[in-house]
């Protein structure tokens, strides 16, 4: 097994990043009362510190070298979040068709967080499993 | 010459030259050139086309 490469490495701290986001979401749906939206905060918050480290990290990579082999494993990840992110807008257009309408604005949003949370997730781990068949 | 100077040489990382070794990675056809190259043989030499073990794929 080859020691990770630097994308590689980048990409086990999104999968962090984005697992402590999960957990704190987890976390804030069994213990939180209604009408507590304490939690919409620190979700900002908490993009906001990720697209900092991540920008911090770019910048101080920009000798690192990104070869053919990293960009084709950033091309399955995005084809699998394509596939994922379609799938779901097409569950809400179903939904809307079923019922006429959405419930609320606030259960489209709730849809839609939850779907780009799992196209970043699938993304991820499907670029983890590419470097790891291909390493 | 160690898997690190190659990939200096043919502008990719470490990881590439040693999946490239490991067969897990087929290279482009610009960095197979480049090996090549880097070796003073022809592309044949270091690359060979496997047509039984790519059937099917």
């Amino acid at each position: 097994m080859s020691r990770l490469g630097f994308q590689e490495k980048m990409l086990w701290a999104r999968f962090a990043g984005v697992m402590v986001v999960v957990g704190f979401y987890l976390r804030y749906l069994a213990h939180s009362a209604p009408g507590n939206h304490y939690f919409h905060a620190i979700i900002i918050v908490l993009l906001f510190l990720f697209a900092s480290v991540r920008t911090l990290a770019r910048w101080r990579s920009r000798n690192v070298v990104e070869d053919e082999r990293d960009r084709a494993v950033a091309a399955i990840g995005t084809r699998w979040s394509n596939n994922i992110l379609w799938a779901g807008l097409v569950v809400i257009l179903v939904l809307y068709w079923d019922h006429g309408s959405v419930r609320s604005a606030g259960y489209l949003i709730a849809i839609l967080f939850h779907l780009l949370l799992v196209a970043a997730l699938a993304r991820i781990i499907r670029e983890l499993v590419a470097y790891r068949m291909s390493a | 010459m160690t898997q690190q100077e190659l990939a200096d040489l043919i502008f990719v990382t470490r990881q590439t030259v040693n999946a490239i070794e490991g067969d897990k990675y087929s290279p482009s056809l610009e960095v197979a050139f480049r090996i090549a190259h880097v070796f003073g043989v022809p592309l044949e030499q270091v690359f060979q086309y496997q047509a039984q073990r790519n059937r099917g794929k």
